[in-house]
């Protein structure tokens, strides 16, 4: 179990991968794949700081769109690198998750929280009556951005392959951490914080670092998408994007890297389905994560053996 | 390990899950035309007649065989007046619907972006409803098409008037998106053109809830006319709260086309009295072709008509443009469309202007009594619709500052 | 002077009537949180409910009056069931699991709304209309009867807390619940009744602003989050600080909009909040050590 890279996971992902050759696998489904990978790798990164080290944010939409900004910024202006764009990504959205994990993690539980939330309404008020960065309609008509000169991610095939290759990326970091020293840490401050730091643990640091490192993860992700929809809007920062994420890692369960994936992808592929048919989508999904809540907390995958479902407490 | 195995097997049933409910193969002789606005929230109104108008056209080219020997089916989807569930919406209607046609959307915003699939896919691309200028000048492209009087009509057609009729001394109060900033760029330019002073300009946030902030500084700038570019539920409250502060007795009021759609005057008719704007249709004109399209739209869905059905007459010159190209092509089709005069829509004749596709439209300016949208002149088409600018900014040198006198 | 008169004085109303409507929706959102330890994420949607609740009372009754008192009923009794059925299982867990509960809740109530009202705005007419000349400028008069009630039940609530016997029992209850049951009370009765009476003031505060602010679905997200405000600078479960804070935030939005462009106010109101959050988290009255 404490192998970084398990070869079931490697089953996964290559199946994912030979996706698109299968025969009903139109555009339009390949731009919803790409969705669903997307949200669902960062539903996974919220999952390291939720699960695993039990500090719930309620502002990673705001990575997640800073990320977007970033990239369609520079696009805009004719930038379309994609390398320049990921690593302008990394700065902005880095810059930002250093300033709110360093003042998010000194409290704990729900000030934690509120705290996330805030920080990420200054970020989506601030994009949404800025009008250099286009106001509430945001920025708009992207041209695609390039992997290489003359090769651009532009199609619906290249941007779920680039999506994959994302979430494979995320996925090992994820593991890796989770498995290592690093991740027992983390789950011993999920438990105890004060015991955690009797013990010589810089609990502080730790929290500082996994914060970063989820926002860091959803900030890429944020950071692709302008590719696959040519534009970011501010609305991509909603605290309720934030809360839908924290759906994501609820339906597929706290503390398993897996769940959250898949919750992501079964969110996004519920919301597009259902919502075709059926206009009052979001009740369904309210009474989904009540239900799952109540019954249900560890989601589709759960907590299980090794965590023996302990509570899972967010303050001493 | 369990869990991973499970989780593939979660996977693989949502993605049978999807597969199965993947949409059947159509019947043949069937087109689809898609119908693509604000269903829910501060442009619902503008949504539904849009819906609407679609809807009667398509009926009546139905009965009548449809087009090029094709069913005509409508696939509405929402919006939600924002240009990112719009471009989705587009993208679906567009590469899984597979539609011919694509009329909408409400909010100028989300129009604007749309226009941006719909280049990228060769959709024929109607506009009935959204009025910013940037649609037939900068963002334009061959598949685009409007019978909508944008910004830069309105502002050619009323300015004038207020100038010379209502007051010199003018304070634009705008919303603050695409759509009122473009009203408020080009009322600027057309009253300061025209000899009026334009005393102050303020643009407030879609979905203000409380315009009274702004209120101080209107009054301070003491102005003979209050101009009003508001749309929907926005401009309910709006006037809702200047009347209460006594503001519409105090100054005379002017407006966009789609400020208050007129099914809301009614409720709404004390603060509205005197509001002066620009239209293309209004239930209350005694015009012949509009009252004749008034009877039938009412007799279908029980109310009035008002602008925004004139989605109908989208449909109608696609229709046409089709049956004169023989085909559903989309560069034909576009070709087609250009020069094109169609007979029966809501005001009668209207011709598209080739440069611009914009259709050339008669309008006249109303004003509101006892809740009701009156003629009291007419404008004509050639008069309102200004000079084609495609690729041209339109605004170029404007600027926002007051000039002190 | 003019400036002041036509200007000043009008923005300082605007903020005491805010604050005032704001006040009773903090309040039971304070309330709630130092007795259940939820940070109810639905209230907003219990603030929406009441508008709506309002307006079902108005077209059957035509009275405004008459939905004054029914609405903060009805949604007092949802808010009563909801509580026994989805929050009292959770009090033995974690409280954040409270906090995502009542995010789905929050979901089921905005779209239920959605779906038996419609999603278009609805007007409630005020009562009564006309303004009065205040000291040099016109004022409408339901702004000034909104400060009016909204200071009178304020008041209300006050002595309801200081001066009989079932303000102290929940004032105890939220100091230390184990040991109010310990003297026999029944907490859980206790803590439904407060839940419901919070439902109920914050419907209040929706039926109150609605003919101001116009009702619609999503009204309650947006008034939320600047209850979380204040409940954090008035100090969670401390009614009086929550009433303080109200104030002062309702002052300080009307006040900034006269020299910050009113669409950056509430990022100004939020960096407040944060430095707030960082400096004193217990806000102007909070309890030290709860939650730090």
């Amino acid at each position: 179990m404490s192998r970084a890279l398990t070869w079931r996971a490697v089953l996964v992902w290559a199946a994912l991968a030979a996706l698109p050759a299968l025969p009903f696998m139109s555009k339009f489904y390949l731009l919803l794949a790409f969705d669903a990978l997307l949200f669902g790798a960062i539903a996974m990164s919220l999952d390291l700081l939720m699960g695993y080290t039990g500090l719930v944010s309620f502002g990673h939409a705001a990575f997640f769109g800073l990320g977007a900004y970033a990239t369609a910024v520079l696009l805009e202006r004719g930038i379309v690198s994609l390398w320049v764009c990921l690593l302008f990504a990394v700065l902005v959205v880095g810059l930002y998750a250093l300033v709110v994990s360093y003042f998010s993690t000194a409290r704990r539980g729900i000030y934690f929280a509120l705290l996330t939330l805030i920080f990420a309404e200054v970020v989506y008020t601030f994009f949404r009556y800025t009008q250099t960065f286009g106001g509430s309609d945001g920025i708009q008509g992207l041209p695609a951005p390039s992997l290489a000169p003359g090769f651009a991610i532009d199609t619906p095939l290249r941007n779920y392959y680039l999506v994959l290759v994302y979430l494979g990326l995320a996925y090992l970091v994820c593991r890796i951490l989770v498995t290592a020293h690093f991740g027992r840490v983390l789950v011993a401050i999920r438990e105890n914080e004060d015991r955690a730091r009797f013990l010589g643990y810089n609990v502080q640091r730790y929290k500082m670092a996994v914060c970063m490192i989820s926002a860091l993860i959803t900030g890429l992700g944020g950071a692709l998408y302008p590719g696959r929809s040519a534009f970011a809007t501010p609305d991509l920062m909603l605290w309720t994007v934030s809360g839908e994420l924290i759906i994501m890692v609820m339906i597929g369960g706290l503390g398993t890297l897996v769940g959250p994936v898949i919750g992501g992808a079964f969110f996004v592929l519920l919301q597009e389905k259902v919502s075709s048919y059926v206009d009052w989508y979001f009740i369904v999904i309210g009474l989904v994560l009540i239900f799952i809540v109540l019954f249900m907390p560890r989601g589709l995958l759960g907590i299980r053996g090794l965590l023996g479902g302990r509570r899972w407490r967010a303050t001493a | 390990m369990k869990r991973v195995m499970w989780g593939f097997v979660a996977l693989v049933a949502v993605a049978t899950l999807v597969w199965v409910s993947a949409p059947a193969v159509s019947q043949p002789k069937v087109v689809k035309i898609g119908d693509l606005g604000s269903k829910v929230g501060v442009f619902e109104g503008y949504g539904k007649y849009q819906t609407w108008g679609i809807q009667m056209a398509v009926e009546e080219l139905n009965a009548k065989g449809g087009v090029l020997g094709h069913k005509i089916e409508i696939v509405s989807e929402d919006d939600e007046t924002k240009p990112a569930p719009a471009v989705r919406k587009a993208e679906k209607l567009i590469l899984q619907d597979d539609v011919k046609l694509l009329v909408g959307a409400v909010s100028s915003g989300a129009t604007l972006a749309v226009m941006d699939v719909t280049k990228k896919h060769k959709t024929i691309h109607w506009n009935s409803v959204s009025c910013a200028e940037f649609m037939r000048t900068t963002k334009f492209h061959k598949y685009y098409f409007s019978n909508q009087p944008d910004s830069r009509m309105q502002a050619t057609g009323l300015a004038k008037y207020i100038v010379d009729k209502m007051g010199k001394k003018v304070y634009i109060f705008y919303t603050d998106y695409a759509m009122g900033q473009s009203d408020g760029r080009q009322f600027k330019t057309a009253l300061e053109k025209l000899g009026g002073e334009v005393v102050g300009v303020a643009g407030a946030p879609l979905d203000t809830k409380d315009f009274s902030p702004w209120f101080g500084a209107i009054n301070q700038s003491n102005p003979d006319v209050l101009f009003l570019a508001f749309a929907g539920t926005d401009s309910l409250r709006l006037m809702t709260q200047l009347h209460s502060f006594g503001m519409t007795k105090k100054y005379k009021l002017a407006g966009i086309d789609c400020f208050l759609l007129q099914q809301d005057l009614p409720s709404i008719a004390e603060p509205m009295e005197g509001f002066v704007q620009l239209n293309h249709f209004s239930p209350y004109n005694p015009d012949a072709n509009m009252q004749a399209y008034n009877a039938r739209f009412k007799k279908k869905f029980g109310t009035d008509a008002n602008i925004a059905a004139g989605s109908y007459d989208a449909v109608l010159f696609w229709a046409a443009a089709v049956e004169r190209a023989k085909t559903f092509d989309s560069d034909k089709v576009a070709e087609a469309h250009e020069g094109m005069c169609v007979d029966n829509t809501h005001i009668g004749r209207q011709c598209i202007r080739k440069e611009d596709h914009q259709v050339i439209m008669d309008m006249h300016l109303y004003q509101v009594k006892g809740g009701k949208n009156l003629p009291i002149a007419r404008i004509a088409g050639s008069d309102s619709i200004g000079e084609a600018m495609v690729g041209k900014d339109p605004v170029e040198g404007f600027t926002w500052e007051i000039k002190k006198k | 002077m003019d400036y002041l008169v036509a200007v000043l004085l009008p923005q300082l109303l605007h903020g005491l009537v805010f604050g005032a409507a704001l006040g009773l929706l903090a309040l039971g959102l304070t309330v709630i949180f130092g007795l259940l330890g939820v940070m109810n994420f639905a209230h907003g949607e219990l603030y929406m409910l009441g508008a709506y609740a309002g307006i079902a009372v108005i077209g059957l009754t035509h009275s405004f009056w008459a939905a004054l008192v029914v609405a903060p009923l009805a949604v007092g009794a949802i808010g009563a069931l909801t509580e026994v059925t989805t929050l009292r299982p959770l009090y033995r867990r974690e409280p954040l699991y409270g906090l995502i509960l009542t995010f789905g809740l929050a979901l089921v109530f905005r779209e239920g709304a959605r779906q038996i009202w419609g999603g278009d705005m609805r007007r409630i007419l005020p009562p009564f209309t006309g303004s009065t000349p205040l000291l040099g400028m016109t004022y409408p008069n339901y702004r000034l009867f909104l400060l009016a009630a909204a200071s009178v039940l304020l008041l209300a609530i006050w002595l309801f807390f200081t001066r009989t016997r079932a303000g102290i029992v929940v004032r105890a209850a939220v100091q230390d619940a184990e040991m109010l049951d310990g003297l026999g009370v029944n907490v859980p009765r206790v803590f439904t009744l407060t839940f419901a009476g919070s439902a109920a003031l914050a419907a209040l505060a929706g039926l109150l602003l609605a003919p101001i602010f116009t009702v619609y679905p999503q009204m309650g997200v947006e008034m939320i989050l600047l209850a979380f405000i204040v409940v954090i600078l008035g100090g969670m479960g401390s009614m009086g600080g929550s009433v303080v804070a109200a104030f002062v935030i309702g002052l300080a939005q009307s006040l900034l909009t006269l020299w910050m462009n009113p669409q950056r106010v509430a990022i100004a109101i939020f960096a407040i909040m944060i430095v707030v959050l960082i400096v004193r988290p217990r806000g102007f009255f909070g309890r030290e050590g709860v939650l730090e």
